[in-house]
This record gives C-alpha cells, sequence and structure tokens, in this order.
C-alpha cells in the first residue's frame, strides 16, 4: 500500500529549521493496522499528514499503490484523499450546522454521486456506526463519542483503502474510547482496511499488527505482535 | 442539493454578522439609488424647464440682440416713449413731442428683451444644412400703466404697472416652439386658419387666476382677442401667458417704437440629428452675427438658482458620498468575510482532508457572500425607494434663473431702450421647480450589479485565503 524511502519533513520557525520526521524509511501493507505512538510534537501527526497528502515531504519519496504522492498535483491529490484515504481526528471535525447525515454526505460531494446514491450509503454508514437514529441531529446535539462515529461513518462512507486516525479517543472518556476503538477494529477487520492510528494510548496500540514508536522525528519499528486480517506478512 | 443546504445552514450560524453587512451594503446601494433618483429628479426638472421654454423637438434656438444700454444724457430712439418727471408733474415725450398723460392708460405690446430679426432668415435658416426645420415666433410683453392723476406731483401716487406674456406662434409651423410643448386641457390650439385671426389660447394658470375661460375675451393693447383654448405646459417651466397667431403679434407688437411687421425676435430650429447641433449652431451664427444663438445644452449650463445648486449637489457631493459609502461598505463586508473564513479554517481544512478541492469551498463561500450581496441589494433598492419618496415629500421647491431666454420679463411702458431709464429693462425670470426624485430601471439595474459585485468583492477575498491554505496547516493551527 505504502513505500516511504528516506522521507524527511522540514518545518521553518523563525530562522530556524526544525525537522518533524527524518530519513523515514517504512512500507505499509495492505490490509495492516499500524499504530504510531510518541510523546507530542515528535511527528507523529506530520507523518499521519504525510501519509493523507495533507503535507508535502521535504525530502525523500511516498509511493501509495505504486504512486509517488510527492510530485501529485494538488487536484490528483485531492482526488486521491476523496477516493481512497479517510480521515478521523481527534477533535471529530464536523461540520457544526450541518446534521451527521450532511456531515457524512460532505465526504461523497468530490465522488459526483447523485442525490439518491448519496443518501443510499449515508444511511448505511450510519447503520453501520449504529447512528441511524441520529441522523437529523447536529454535532452539538450529539455526545463525544457519537460525533466521533459520526466522524467515522464520514471517513468509511466513500470505502476508503486507507483509514488515518490521529488520536480518535483522545477527547473521549474509557468508556467511550473502547466503544470507538472496538468499533474501528471490527470495521478494520470487515473492511479490509488499512489502519494506521496515531495514539498515545498504549494499551489500544497493542491491539494494532504493528507497532511504530517517533521520536525527534525519527520512526522505530517494534516487533509485531499480530498479525494483519489478511494473515499477510507485515514488513518495517 | 447539498451547495443550498450547506449555505443556508452556515448563513443562519452567523445570521448577525450576514445581517450586519447586508445593512452596510443596503446602506450603500440605498444611497446610490437615492443619489441616482434624485439626480433623475433634477435633470427632468432642467428638462422641463427647456422644453417649455423651447417646446418639444428644438435643438437650437436663435434669438435677436439684446437692445444696447443708453447712455444717460443720450437721445431716445426715434418712436421711443420717455418719462420726463418735473416741477409740473410727469410728462410722457415721443419725437420730441411732451404731454401730461396724467388719467391716460399707457398700453404696449413690446419686444424689448430681443431686437427683431427679419422674417425672410427664418427661410434662410431653414436652408442651412444640418437644419430639419424652422419656425419663428415673437416673444413679447404686453404692459400697461394707468398714469395716475397727480403723478409726479409731491405726495402723488404711482403708477401701477401690470403686464402679461404674449407668445406671437407660427400657425404655419407649430410643431416648433413653446406652444408644441403644451397639452390643450379645453377648447383647441391654434390652427392655420387663425392667421389672421383675433384669437388667442391662454395658459392653464394664467386663465385660473384670471377666471379666463372658452370664448373668454383678453385685451392686447386694446385688441380684443377671443380665448379659444388653454393650455397646459410642463411643471416647473414658465410659459408665456397666451400665444396669438404670429401675424397678429407682428400687426400689433413694437420694438424700439418700431412696428414688428415681417419681423421675428425668436427662431426656434430642429436639428436633422444631435450629431450636427454644434455644427448647426455655427452655420447659425455665421448667418446671423450678433444675435444670440443657444442651443439646448448651453442653456441647461446657464440654468442657476436653487435647481443649479442642487444638480450640482447631486451630481458632485452626492456622488462622492455614495462612492465612500459604498467602499466603506464593500471593505466591512470584505473584512467581515475574511474573518468569517479564518474562524472556519478548521473547517475548510477538514473538507480539503476530505477530498474537496479549493474551488469547491471557494464557490461556497462566494456564494454565501453573493446571497448576502444580493440581499443587501434588495434592501438597498428599498432604502433607495424610501429615500427617494422622502426627497419627493419634503423638498422644497426649487428656483431656476435662465439668463438670456424668452421667459418673461419686466419691461418699461416706454418701450425700447429709452424704457430703461423708468423701469428694469429685462430681468432673468426664475421660475419654481417641484423637486421630485424617482427611482429609475437603470437605477435598479445598477443597485443589482453594484451588490452583486460587492458579494462577489468581500467573497473573492474569502476566496484568496481559501485558495492559499493548506490542509495540513489548516488542521495544525486547531490540532
Amino acid at each position: 500500500m505504502y513505500q516511504l524511502t528516506d522521507v524527511t519533513k522540514l518545518y521553518a520557525t523563525g530562522k530556524r529549521t526544525v525537522p518533524a520526521v527524518r530519513d523515514l524509511s517504512l512500507a505499509i501493507g495492505d490490509g495492516e493496522w499500524l499504530a504510531i505512538q510518541g510523546r507530542t510534537g515528535h511527528g507523529k501527526s506530520t507523518l499521519l499528514n504525510l501519509l493523507g497528502m495533507l503535507d508535502r515531504p521535504t525530502s525523500g519519496t511516498i509511493e501509495f499503490d505504486g504512486r509517488n504522492l510527492t510530485r501529485m498535483r494538488e487536484a490528483r491529490a485531492s482526488r486521491l484523499r476523496a477516493e481512497s484515504i479517510g480521515f478521523v481526528f481527534q477533535t471529530f471535525n464536523l461540520v457544526p450546522t450541518l446534521s451527521a447525515a450532511e456531515n457524512v454526505e460532505a465526504a461523497l460531494i468530490p465522488l459526483r454521486a447523485g442525490a439518491a446514491e448519496r443518501r443510499r450509503r449515508v444511511e448505511a454508514a450510519l447503520e453501520s456506526v449504529a447512528l441511524a437514529d441520529r441522523a437529523r441531529h447536529l454535532p452539538g446535539e450529539m455526545s463525544g463519542g457519537q460525533q466521533q462515529r459520526v466522524a467515522i461513518a464520514r471517513a468509511l462512507v466513500k470505502e476508503p483503502k486507507v483509514l488515518l486516525a490521529d488520536e480518535p479517543t483522545g477527547n473521549l472518556d474509557e468508556d467511550t474510547r473502547d466503544e470507538i476503538i472496538n468499533l474501528l477494529e471490527k470495521l478494520w477487520r470487515e473492511r479490509g482496511l488499512t489502519l494506521v492510528l496515531v495514539t498515545h494510548d498504549t494499551a489500544i496500540a497493542r491491539r494494532a499488527g504493528r507497532v511504530g514508536v517517533m521520536s525527534k522525528g525519527l520512526l522505530t519499528i517494534q516487533a509485531g505482535t499480530r498479525p494483519t486480517h489478511a494473515g499477510d506478512p507485515v514488513t518495517g | 442539493m447539498f451547495f443550498l443546504t450547506y449555505l443556508r445552514r452556515e448563513l443562519r450560524r452567523r445570521m448577525r454578522q450576514a445581517i450586519f453587512i447586508a445593512l452596510g451594503l443596503a446602506l450603500g446601494i440605498g444611497l446610490v439609488v437615492t443619489v441616482t433618483a434624485a439626480s433623475a429628479g433634477v435633470r427632468q426638472a432642467q428638462a422641463d424647464v427647456l422644453r417649455s421654454l423651447y417646446g418639444v423637438g428644438t435643438d437650437v434656438t436663435v434669438t435677436g440682440a439684446p437692445p444696447k444700454p443708453v447712455r444717460p444724457g443720450s437721445a431716445p430712439p426715434k418712436g421711443a416713449q420717455t418719462f420726463q418727471i418735473g416741477p409740473g408733474g410727469a410728462q410722457v415725450c415721443q419725437n420730441g413731442k411732451c404731454h401730461n398723460p396724467a388719467g391716460q392708460t399707457i398700453d404696449r405690446l413690446d419686444s424689448a428683451g430681443y431686437r427683431p430679426i427679419s422674417q425672410s432668415k427664418v427661410a434662410e435658416v431653414a436652408k442651412l444644412s444640418g437644419v430639419k426645420a424652422a419656425a419663428g415666433g415673437l416673444v413679447l410683453t404686453d404692459t400697461s400703466i394707468t398714469i395716475p392723476k397727480k403723478f409726479g406731483q409731491p405726495g402723488g401716487p404711482l403708477p401701477t404697472p401690470n403686464s402679461f406674456t404674449v407668445d406671437g406662434a407660427d400657425t404655419g409651423d407649430l410643431g416648433l416652439g413653446p406652444l408644441s410643448a403644451g397639452t390643450i386641457t379645453s377648447g383647441r390650439s391654434l390652427h392655420s386658419s387663425d392667421g389672421t385671426s383675433n384669437v388667442a389660447v391662454v395658459d392653464s394658470s394664467y386663465a385660473h387666476s384670471h377666471k379666463l375661460k372658452i370664448g373668454s375675451t383678453v385685451h392686447i393693447v386694446k385688441h380684443s382677442f377671443k380665448v379659444i383654448g388653454i393650455v397646459a405646459q410642463p411643471q416647473g417651466g414658465n410659459p408665456p401667458d397666451m400665444y396669438i397667431p404670429l401675424a397678429r403679434a407682428q400687426a400689433i407688437g413694437t420694438a424700439a417704437g418700431k412696428s414688428l411687421k415681417n419681423d421675428v425676435n425668436t427662431i426656434y430650429v430642429t436639428a436633422a440629428s444631435a450629431a450636427v447641433i454644434p455644427a448647426v449652431q455655427a452655420e447659425i451664427r455665421k448667418l446671423l452675427p450678433g444675435d444670440t444663438v443657444t442651443t439646448a445644452a448651453s442653456l441647461a449650463s446657464q440654468v442657476t438658482g436653487s435647481l443649479s445648486s442642487t444638480a450640482k449637489l447631486a451630481n458632485d457631493l452626492g456622488r462622492w458620498l455614495s462612492v465612500l459609502v459604498l467602499i466603506a461598505a464593500f471593505a466591512v463586508a470584505s473584512l467581515l468575510t475574511m474573518a468569517a473564513v479564518a474562524r472556519r479554517v478548521r473547517e475548510f481544512g477538514t473538507l480539503k482532508a476530505l477530498g474537496w478541492r479549493s474551488r469547491r469551498i471557494t464557490a461556497q463561500v462566494m456564494g454565501e457572500s453573493l446571497v448576502i450581496g444580493i440581499v443587501g441589494g434588495a434592501a438597498g433598492i428599498a432604502l433607495g425607494f424610501a429615500g427617494a419618496a422622502i426627497i419627493t415629500a419634503v423638498a422644497p421647491e426649487l428656483s431656476a434663473s435662465i439668463p438670456g431666454s424668452n421667459g418673461p420679463r419686466i419691461v418699461s411702458v416706454g418701450g425700447g431702450a429709452a424704457a430703461g431709464r423708468a423701469f428694469p429693462q429685462a430681468a432673468a425670470p426664475t421660475v419654481a421647480v417641484p423637486m421630485s426624485a424617482s427611482v429609475t430601471v437603470a437605477a435598479i439595474v445598477a443597485a443589482v450589479l453594484l451588490a452583486v459585485a460587492g458579494g462577489l468583492l468581500a467573497g473573492s477575498f474569502g476566496s484568496w485565503r481559501i485558495a492559499r491554505l493548506r490542509p495540513a496547516d489548516a488542521l495544525a493551527r486547531v490540532a
């Protein structure tokens, strides 16, 4: 799925240049669940942004299904994001003026699906996160867990190949955290997704197929403890 | 449709801000509409003043040169009457013969403001290149004064002049001249067959104030004229009090004591097209050097008084005020839109992460701004109508003074240059003009265009920011 080679991302802060990711080489297989841990500010989210084409590396190459993302034009990158990559954010990032169903529908707008098709897929996505009865509710009328489930439905409604989750349980209490992680694991298993999940929580990271730790921009892959749901070997 | 749903929800969320921006735009656009309406009203008032003076379709007017001012002590022209007030009382002198006029009534129909032009010149003007039609006319004033018996003696009473204006209209060509601008409200207009008849068409205001109606008789220098029609001229004008056949005016009128037979003092000219008016004006000046050749445009520039001041106010101050308010409204709308975009950075970053392209997000923001602009435009048009209505309701009546025009003038009984010694010879006529402001279709179209422009301008600033927004930055800013 992903092949990262000597990827470096530098940020300029005033006269200083800060390396967020340094010389990172990594392969992520189809259907793999990779958890990334690390302290705040050590490059976890930057790596996720690079994988999701929300940012470009300063040097090195990132390939996605054999396509070089580093040279891809923004319009094509948008198209790829719309078709193949789902995002789940720590702060849910729902549009506050749109209902749950409309937030989910927003992910289908770039795909130019017809209204009937969109409606059908939105209903199915909300059903899959057990929120069909909350379709008309605004984000402000829902709990944090429910909002995150809407965000997951939004990420999955387009049936992506990859789900990138940036601390999806960071703003949730313990019970809701388990509920969301169980949901993500279930969907990962059922849909054959490639899941890259950034988390501080070691208990959650242990459920992943592989765990990488980011420290000062360097990634260290720990020994794999679990296979992917497809039983494929993991490389790192 | 998702676009409209998202747009509606977003506008509802920031309703107060949207209303504030729309009101700002409405204020600017309303001011533009009001000023445009006031300008249109003033222009219409000017046009009415000029139309009533020259009539419909008159492009160029030629008037006889004003009489030369009389030097003190010089002899009066031959035939002119003069007053002399001495120890024995008042005396009227003509050609060196004097008599005491006590108890007499002196009545003259005089062309005091303009020297006569030979009627043959009308035909010559009509033959000039670029001239479509030409008609002659006589603009005269009938003034009668009854001299009190003890006039001129210490403590004696002063004479009271009574005057009205008479227009000699060419019955062979009634399509030109002041009568053509009027509407017959009763009776009939002059006909070609009226050439030598003592008939008159009376202005409705004069008829009303003097209780004249069809069949009434009016006296012009002791000649009886039968009223055959009542004519109403456009508001704001200062039309002649009555119209009589040109031939009759020539027969009974005088200029400096001389008969006006075969003379006119005004020529009304229609040009073949608006483009040739300056050339026609130049040709006539060559043909009639010394006489005054005036176009509607040049006359408009001579209009003074509160009408002129209001026109300047509406055109200059009003226009700049509107522009300033519009710029302020556009600037506020743009700044608020940019602030709204700044508050929605996370939202737009998320949409970009979902695969929305910048232009799609830009279209969303532009759509919101456009709706605000259109609402502001609609409110602005409503404000403009209200402003125009208020101006029409409360604006005072304006006045217009037109120097050298053939409107009514105070003329002395002596006639000609000599009369200037006793009474003012001529004064710039001042007419009252009702001020009205009406919103035109062009103003509404301009308002809609301004509203759209304002919306697009405000949206484009926000869109510029969105286009530059990198999704990772947008998400990092709030992470």
